[in-house]
């Protein structure tokens, strides 16, 4: 007996430093809450919020994550615009990491509602429904939901056209594969998913209408052990770049070892593939939530559906590997321009769906609602949406 | 598939085969000493965690698999008190160790999550990749496949040709006879289990030093419970553990592949397959080693050695 | 299971004051005050009724697989598939929701627990079959029915049964009230919580007061001496497995039903594999699982509030869990070594 408790003491003596170790990181992360908050509470008559904190007491923000915020990927993002607020002036943040979607989701936001925040930011499609109930009976309450469709009188829903970047990336496959066979590491068949495979593919197709995008379904947001093989398998195939929509490196490091091409995602993944990685579509979600909450400290956010893109800087393409060559480089940036002029639209239409039937009629764009619920593959696009 | 598709097919199953095939030997050993482990999922992701924090710590991927296994080892020694000086219940004590090695995994994993270790590259071994076919199949991976080619001929030696192999079938076929002819059963018995611990560790050390150099929680998904099947699918044998191990990369390659091929069938029935194929092999394994299953498994599986006297 | 020895009593608070020292320790190691995180960790369960609701919650679906896990347990049949039985059992109640949802409530809700019962009890029955006919070790193939189901649950939602009103999202239609499990009037417990109480009674009785009770608590205890009564092993199996599939599948339905209102594969969220855990801390007594599952759902919930109050990583919470088994579990071997050194655990 003496022998088992002797080395679970061990192992748990062992995780000791390591705890040491992240209190560290996070008490350098993490500044003293502000100190001087009273400029902080807006003037500006707040529309509604008589549940609003006495002076001098910061406005607590929380946000809800799907996975570690360690990921190096979408929970990753968001925390860093959270960091970014919670040093504005009068903010205090909190967040619940690794939170299920479902009915474990719709306690969490609750408790934070009873806690007096002032703003909540849901982070994941799941938390739709749970953040919809709750939004019901907590009107004074700002409710943040990303990526999904429902919104309230007190609840936003939003998103980031990641297309957009996406389509900018697919531009930059296209032009430099060879054999204009495109290989994608998707994680769930969800519209956001599928759009984004669509728009990747339409860029491709823009600079190489033979182009065609292979599709791998993982049902892994982190697994980089089933994506690396996932792209590896689109590597047997004949694909020569390799793009994915998992957080995990794992797809780029197939791509650097079989001496190919690789497009990343959420964040700059060169320092995974310095030699593949040739550039990522990348979220930058602080301007947009710094802006959020000045807004609704000042009281004047209005709820809404917000889908911000290249324009607001939301999305972005993750800086070009040395082998990009520099008329691709120019050829795309002036495309990104005319995305951020509003002069070009992705799925402008004519756009064909893979059986060819015609999706978007010409000269026409495709309508948000469309573009939300998105099920179906563009024609060039191998693989089924199920 | 087209056939040019089968000889990447085949390189894959062998890749992805290799770290089931470490944590089946692991188990192999440590069974037929006469000790049933549950926890080789527990132990295999305890091993990877380990080989990932070691490497990325010391720059050195052969120290992290050093380290891999000596971890598997020690989270198995916990079966080996409780089994062998408590006589728990077996099957009862890998339960929980799987359980307790996947918690401590994800609690001291989560935040190397997003980071990556030096690990071990594949090259190609002189002359020998050059073989048509076979060299492309078998030649062109990381050392840790190569070193899993010996294990199964240097398993199959070490239980058959060498005295300590002897007295340690001895100490999982017959204990007390063991014991009667002047060995220590319990003592044997613990280097099935720290041995076996340290193969199933170098399985771990596999997914996040060679398969890939990243770490996640749950990374062995699976793969040590795979292994625990194989070993009544093969019969207590390396050389089927080779087969068998192979087969499972096989398919886990193989439905990635198909959907990149551009297949209809959901991706859901293709990702069943590894699980639904686990299934099968018992059931096959079951029919056709009626009775051979049963004189094949070690005498004494399971059964803890009673105080004399 | 043997009668609880008089040194059992007070394993449970030692351990309990051991794993929460050391949680202590490791929340002054990461620069928070242990006073304060106990604080926190017991209002955010406890400190208000709402947060009670909250726990009660999160106790059902744990409880029911506990509750039918325990019994083939007891069996010694060691069935880890109390996560796929719950997904099926979901996926039964929610076939049965969708096809005759225009029949009444008083007809439809019975519909859905038979269905959920058939679904997850036969997904249960299989590897039990596989185990008497051909001798296949449970613990892997239900293991690997626990895969297998989830992905059943996961390509119904993804493909057939996708709501077409949902934006491409996974997840089927909204229930029509007629399916969904009612509240007690002015909280947010559903009647689930009911349904426990009566199962946990109803298994007491059956294990304490009835023929095949008696016989299931023989056979667990020693196979050899229930052969040697004729006992009907098999049919015991066979039938204690099918018992845990409808439990868990009850409590699968109930998280499709009363909880989200629809099938959508995030209800997937591991409380088929914290059954196990609380099942084993009980010692397989249906009132002690009663007692951990409403602890070790309080822990969790619990833990949510350290996040949020105090910003500790959500691994924090796992970590407890895993050092109060190690701990309790510890207990219970020195216990039994204590006093009857050698063969006290076979």
């Amino acid at each position: 007996m003496r022998g088992f408790r002797l080395i679970a003491l061990l192992l748990c003596l062992a995780a000791l430093p390591l705890l040491a170790a992240c209190g560290e990181d996070k008490a350098e992360n993490k500044p003293a809450p502000q100190a001087a908050p009273a400029q902080a509470e807006p003037a500006a008559e707040p529309q509604a919020a008589p549940a609003q904190g006495a002076q001098g007491e910061d406005a607590k923000i929380g946000f809800i994550y799907v996975s570690p915020t360690g990921d190096a990927g979408w929970s990753y993002s968001h925390d860093v615009a959270r960091k970014v607020i919670e040093e504005m002036p009068g903010v205090t943040t909190s967040f619940v990491e690794s939170v299920p979607e479902g009915p474990d989701a719709e306690r969490v936001i609750l408790n934070m509602a009873r806690k007096g925040f002032k703003a909540i930011f849901a982070t994941s499609y799941g938390y739709m429904d749970s953040m919809e109930k709750v939004a019901k009976e907590f009107p004074e309450i700002a409710f943040m939901h990303c990526s999904g469709y429902k919104t309230g009188p007190n609840m936003t829903a939003y998103f980031g056209r990641m297309y957009e970047a996406r389509y900018l990336s697919g531009m930059v496959a296209g032009a430099m594969s060879k054999t204009g066979k495109l290989g994608y590491a998707a994680a769930f068949p969800i519209p956001e998913v599928i759009r984004g495979i669509n728009a990747f593919a339409l860029g491709a197709q823009a600079v190489n209408p033979a182009a065609e995008v292979r599709v791998v379904w993982t049902k892994t947001w982190y697994d980089p052990a089933k994506e690396k093989e996932a792209a590896k398998s689109l590597l047997d195939v004949g694909c020569d770049v390799i793009a994915q929509h998992q957080d995990s490196p794992g797809p780029q490091e197939a791509a650097q070892e079989r001496g190919v091409y690789s497009i990343g995602y959420h964040t700059d993944m060169t320092a995974f593939a310095p030699k593949a990685h040739l550039t990522a579509p990348i979220w930058n979600w602080t301007p947009f939530y710094k802006d959020a909450v000045e807004k609704i400290l000042a009281g004047t956010w209005q709820h809404q559906a917000l889908w911000p893109g290249l324009a607001e800087g939301t999305v972005d393409l993750a800086p070009f590997g040395e082998m990009v060559p520099q008329d691709v480089r120019d050829m795309v940036l002036a495309k990104k321009q005319e995305i951020v002029d509003g002069k070009y639209k992705v799925f402008t239409g004519p756009v064909f769906d893979q059986a060819g039937k015609q999706m978007v009629p010409d000269e026409q764009v495709a309508e948000d609602k469309d573009l939300l619920g998105m099920t179906w593959f563009v024609k060039g696009v191998v693989g089924t949406t199920e | 598939m087209e056939a040019a598709l089968i000889v990447p097919l085949l390189a894959a199953a062998v890749q992805s085969g290799t770290p089931i095939l470490f944590a089946t030997l692991g188990e192999m050993f440590t069974e037929r000493a006469g000790v049933l482990n549950l926890g080789v999922e527990g132990m295999m992701v305890v091993g990877a965690l380990a080989a990932f924090l070691t490497a990325q710590a010391t720059g050195s991927p052969w120290l992290g698999l050093l380290a891999a296994g000596c971890a598997a080892a020690l989270v198995g020694g916990l079966h080996g008190v409780v089994c062998l000086h408590f006589l728990g219940n077996q099957t009862v004590s890998g339960l929980a160790l799987t359980i307790f090695g996947v918690g401590l995994a994800n609690y001291l994993g989560t935040p190397f999550i997003g980071q990556r270790a030096p690990g071990f590259e594949p090259f190609d071994v002189p002359v020998l990749s050059a073989i048509p076919l076979l060299g492309d199949i078998l030649f062109r991976h990381d050392a840790l496949v190569y070193l899993s080619f010996l294990l199964p001929p240097l398993f199959w030696l070490f239980w058959h040709r060498t005295r300590p192999g002897l007295a340690l079938t001895a100490a999982g076929e017959y204990p007390r006879a063991a014991s009667a002819a002047g060995l220590n059963p319990v003592a044997l018995r613990w280097a099935g289990i720290l041995a076996g611990g340290f193969l199933v560790g170098l399985g771990g050390a596999y997914l996040s030093l060679a398969y890939t150099h990243l770490w996640t929680n749950g990374m062995t998904a699976g793969r040590g419970w795979i292994a625990v099947a194989l070993v009544i699918f093969a019969f207590w044998r390396p050389g089927r553990a080779m087969f068998g191990a192979y087969l499972f990369g096989g398919v886990m390659a193989f439905q990635l592949r198909l959907q990149a091929s551009g297949t209809d069938v959901p991706s859901s029935f293709l990702l069943m397959l590894p699980y639904a194929l686990t299934v099968l092999a018992l059931v096959l394994s079951a029919l056709r080693g009626r009775g051979a299953s049963s004189s094949a498994a070690p005498a004494a599986l399971g059964v803890n050695i009673e105080p004399e006297g | 299971m043997e009668p609880p020895r008089w040194g059992s009593i007070f394993i449970f608070p030692v351990a309990l004051g051991v794993s929460l020292g050391v949680s202590c320790l490791l929340l002054a190691a990461q620069g928070k005050s242990p006073a304060l995180g106990l604080e926190v960790l017991w209002s955010g369960a406890f400190g208000a009724w709402y947060t009670v609701e909250d726990t009660l919650l999160k106790t059902v679906p744990i409880f029911l697989c506990s509750l039918g896990v325990a019994v083939t347990f007891r069996m010694q049949v060691w069935n880890i598939g109390a996560e796929g039985q719950f997904a099926l059992g979901a996926v039964g109640a929610t076939w049965a929701a969708l096809t005759f949802a225009n029949l009444p409530g008083a007809l439809l809700l019975p519909l859905m627990f038979a269905c959920a019962a058939a679904a997850g009890g036969a997904w249960a029955a299989v590897p039990a079959w596989l185990k008497l006919r051909l001798g296949i070790n449970e613990i892997i193939s239900t293991l690997m029915f626990n895969y297998i189901g989830i992905l059943i649950l996961e390509y119904l939602v993804y493909g057939p049964w996708k709501d077409a009103g949902s934006h491409g999202f996974p997840m089927t239609s909204q229930f029509v009230p007629a399916a969904v499990v009612g509240h007690f009037p002015g909280t947010r417990l559903h009647w689930g919580v009911a349904l426990c109480v009566v199962c946990a009674v109803g298994l007491w009785v059956l294990l304490t007061r009835t023929r095949p009770g008696f016989e299931l608590k023989a056979s667990g205890e020693s196979l050899r001496a229930a052969r040697y009564a004729r006992m009907p092993y098999n049919t015991l199996v066979l039938l204690v497995m099918a018992l845990c599939g409808a439990l868990a599948g009850w409590a699968g339905l109930l998280e499709a039903s009363a909880v989200t209102g629809r099938l959508q594969p995030s209800l997937m969220v591991g409380y088929g594999f914290t059954a196990i855990v609380v099942a084993w801390l009980a010692r397989l007594s249906p009132a002690r699982i009663a007692l951990f599952s409403f602890f070790l759902a309080a822990l969790r919930v619990g833990a949510e509030n350290l996040q949020l109050e105090l910003g500790v990583p959500a691994a924090f919470g796992g970590i407890m869990e895993g050092l109060i088994l190690l701990t309790v579990l510890a207990g219970q071997f020195f216990n039994g070594y204590r006093i009857r050194p050698g063969g006290a655990h076979r």
